[in-house]
């Protein structure tokens, strides 16, 4: 490995051992988040070649917001890693949608990956350090092992799930019985359930429940994680009827579901700080390794307060792939608050004509 | 302030009455001679309802001024007695036997539509019901104002309402004593309302399409392509691409004495001179961020892909250019955003056409030669409905039936 590089991933790991709590002061986010991208520069041909077109260098780059981010759907094309692919330990794919190619995020060691991991999820979802079975509506990894989220599943299921922690998606399937059951055993035990899953895969389960007249009311302890958007594969429902339906089937108050924000193409997630403070909002909070800006997509500079734009992340934890990560989501910020919302994926534009467009066009 | 079903039942009477006054006492010549008219006085630079178009439309249509004057000249500049003349086609019947009443349900911030449809409903002496679209309510009732002033009782046969389109009670209302239906938008608010349209009338649904352009290589000239790229960049930044004969992509063919390249770069320059006299609407947050995904992933590639071109405008998101050389169709996010793509000859199009054939508004060909002609036929056998030149894919016959 590079004597560089692993200084860099020293460092970042001393910052994220200071855990989650510790805001980092912007000197010292600047002086890393400017050390990785000279890093990167060296290492990633692809990115440097971009930075080249945007006339933006280590040497010209005096603030971290200056750095080029890189698009996701650069992930598709190229091989943005900063280490020979080949070595890499783990291989994460985006599920993108049909028709397109999957993006692919190499990792080059699971250590910083998995650091960035454990405190967040602790502090988001387990801040009064509960010990449960989790109850995780997503294939094992073992199962997939290019997916990002159940690798992530993985790993806080081995920091802390309780025994009795399961997966609940087999060959693509919720095991919606197995589910049942289960859930109906906690229930009758008086046990505090912790599910883990993917919003579609909850409409799924609640669509069940409503369809079986079933519904559970759980212990006070009991919580949810719901992550991800529906891409189609079921009918989408609100965020707001979402969590209507955790209270109304599960007994679970909206002020114990918190909500994912993550990515392949990232190693750090982003989760309501509903839990961690004790009331429900939609602000995310970024950990001390990251940085996240929302840029208005016209002038492609930072929005203004309240005003929507692309959510852009600076993600330190990204050492050996790419730092900088320009998304497809919106996002926006709040005036006087820290953190971010999400707004979701920017898609559907609506027709104002009668032109078909790329979201309406659809060859069968 | 909403429409209620006591509305459109008055409305229907007072059409329906006035209806039967015109048949009377006009002409067919003589509406024609009415709707030439009242198009004309919006022609003039200077004319009142150009004025009060440019000054309400640019908030529903999201077009700039200057591109609501645009409209004005590309919609009232096609009705003439002669393109009136041709819209009498017959299909809806003829002037003795049309429908008593027609209700017109209009979609999108594109007028041309809408008013072909209002005067194709006069020409044949029907009443008519026009339910405006919340993206154009201004332009079908300043129209019927214009013929007003020149002819009250033709005007007395059309009204302009508006209504929500998920409140079917009044839908069914309007539909209630309807003979025809003439609907725009896109299939599945055509079909929601051919499922209340009673059987007795007939329908008429158009849908929503899509648009490309083909450069042969005899057109690819140092002498002939800085009009060419005009004329293109016109058809492409006209409604901000958001008709449906808007083209999202030209192909370019090889061979020529210039290369596809070249068509690309002067086509942005032309897109940069067209913004300069007519600039692109605002966006919406999303809009403009489907113009920065599609831009940034092409930045990376050209970046390390030296076969990749794109050309922007200066500051912002005003147009794009993109030139690869994968020659798939790529449908564009609109709003000015267009692909160059070489092609071996001309008719390597169709295969990568084909299968959308039925989505197909209009095919732009430069230049029109005999060469031209054969491949133009080509995709008329495929089911194109429109082939014209580049320069005209804005300017469809009142009929629409061009090819």
């Amino acid at each position: 490995m590079d004597k560089t590089a692993v200084e860099l991933q020293q460092r970042i790991l001393a910052l994220m051992a200071r855990g989650v709590a510790q805001a980092t002061a912007d000197e010292e986010f600047d002086r890393l988040a400017r050390d990785v991208f000279a890093f990167q520069h060296q290492w990633c041909a692809p990115y440097r070649a971009y930075c080249e077109r945007l006339k933006l260098a280590p040497q010209t780059v005096v603030h971290w917001k200056e750095i080029p981010a890189v698009p996701t759907s650069a992930f598709k094309g190229f091989a943005l890693a900063c280490f020979p692919e080949a070595e890499a330990v783990a291989e994460f794919h985006t599920s993108g949608t049909t028709r397109e190619s999957t993006g692919r995020h190499y990792l080059r060691t699971l250590e910083l990956y998995e650091a960035a991991i454990v405190p967040n999820f602790a502090a988001h979802l387990l801040p009064d350090k509960a010990r449960m079975p989790m109850m995780i509506l997503m294939p094992s990894p073992q199962e997939a092992p290019h997916s990002s989220l159940s690798h992530m599943m993985g790993v806080v299921m081995r920091e802390f799930g309780a025994d009795g922690s399961a997966y609940y998606v087999e060959r693509g399937e919720l095991l919606i019985e197995k589910l049942v059951r289960d859930l109906s055993e906690a229930q009758q035990d008086g046990q505090p359930v912790f599910l883990l899953g993917t919003a579609f895969a909850f409409v799924h389960l609640f669509d069940h429940l409503a369809q079986q007249n079933l519904k559970f009311e759980f212990s006070p302890g009991s919580r949810a994680m719901e992550t991800g958007g529906f891409k189609g594969r079921s009918r989408e429902v609100s965020k707001v009827d979402l969590y209507g339906l955790f209270e109304r089937f599960l007994g679970i108050p909206k002020a114990r579901v918190v909500n994912e924000y993550g990515m392949t193409e990232l190693s750090t997630q982003f989760y309501d700080a509903t839990m961690r403070t004790g009331r429900r909002t939609d602000l995310k909070t970024v950990p001390p390794w990251a940085r996240v800006l929302v840029i208005d997509p016209t002038s492609g500079r930072e929005a203004a307060e309240n005003e929507a734009g692309l959510i852009r992340v600076f993600d330190l934890a990204n050492v050996w792939s790419m730092m900088c990560v320009q998304t497809e989501d919106l996002g926006v910020s709040r005036a006087g608050e820290t953190g971010f919302e999400v707004l979701g994926r920017a898609a559907g534009a609506e027709v104002r004509g009668c032109s078909l467009n790329a979201e309406s066009f659809v060859v069968e | 302030m909403s429409t209620t079903v006591q509305q459109i039942r008055e409305a229907v009477g007072r059409t329906g009455e006035a209806r039967e006054r015109v048949r009377q006492h006009r002409s067919t010549d003589a509406v024609i001679a009415a709707l030439a008219q009242a198009a004309k006085n919006w022609l003039d630079p200077s004319s009142p309802w150009r004025k009060r178009a440019v000054e309400r439309a640019p908030a529903a249509t999201g077009f700039s001024e200057a591109m609501v004057s645009e409209a004005v000249d590309l919609t009232f500049g096609a009705i003439t007695r002669e393109s009136l003349g041709e819209l009498l086609d017959g299909e809806l019947g003829d002037e003795r036997t049309g429908p008593r009443l027609i209700v017109h349900f209009l979609a999108g911030n594109v007028p041309v539509p809408g008013i072909a449809s209002i005067c194709r409903g006069l020409l044949l002496r029907s009443a008519n019901l026009v339910k405006v679209s919340s993206r154009d309510p201004v332009f079908p009732a300043l129209f019927v104002e214009s013929l007003r002033e020149v002819d009250a009782e033709l005007a007395d046969c059309v009204a302009v309402l508006d209504w929500r389109r998920d409140e079917v009670a009044l839908t069914r209302a309007a539909l209630e004593r309807a003979q025809a239906v003439i609907a725009y938008g896109d299939d599945d608010t055509i079909s929601a309302l051919q499922r209340l349209v009673p059987r007795s009338a007939k329908f008429f649904g158009y849908g929503h399409g899509i648009s490309f352009a083909v450069v042969g290589k005899e057109a690819m000239t140092e002498e002939n392509l800085p009009q060419l790229a005009q004329a293109a960049a016109f058809d492409a930044s006209v409604y901000d691409q958001q008709g449906c004969m808007s083209p999202h992509v030209f192909y370019v063919e090889e061979g020529g004495q210039l290369g596809p390249r070249k068509f690309a770069a002067a086509l942005a320059e032309a897109m940069a001179a067209y913004q300069a006299r007519v600039p692109r609407g605002k966006l919406s947050v999303e809009e403009a961020a489907q113009i920065a995904k599609l831009r940034g992933a092409y930045e990376f590639r050209a970046a390390s892909d030296k076969s990749v071109g794109i050309w922007a405008s200066e500051a912002g998101n005003d147009w794009l250019v993109i030139y690869e050389d994968e020659p798939m169709f790529t449908p564009s996010c609109l709003n000015r955003v267009v692909f160059v793509k070489p092609i071996e000859r001309l008719e390597s199009v169709l295969p990568l056409v084909r299968r959308f054939a039925s989505n197909l508004s209009t095919v732009g060909v430069a230049p029109m030669n005999k060469r031209a002609a054969a491949f133009a036929a080509e995709l008329i056998k495929m089911g194109v409905p429109r082939v014209c030149p580049i320069g005209q894919m804005q300017r469809p016959a009142l009929n629409g039936r061009t090819a």
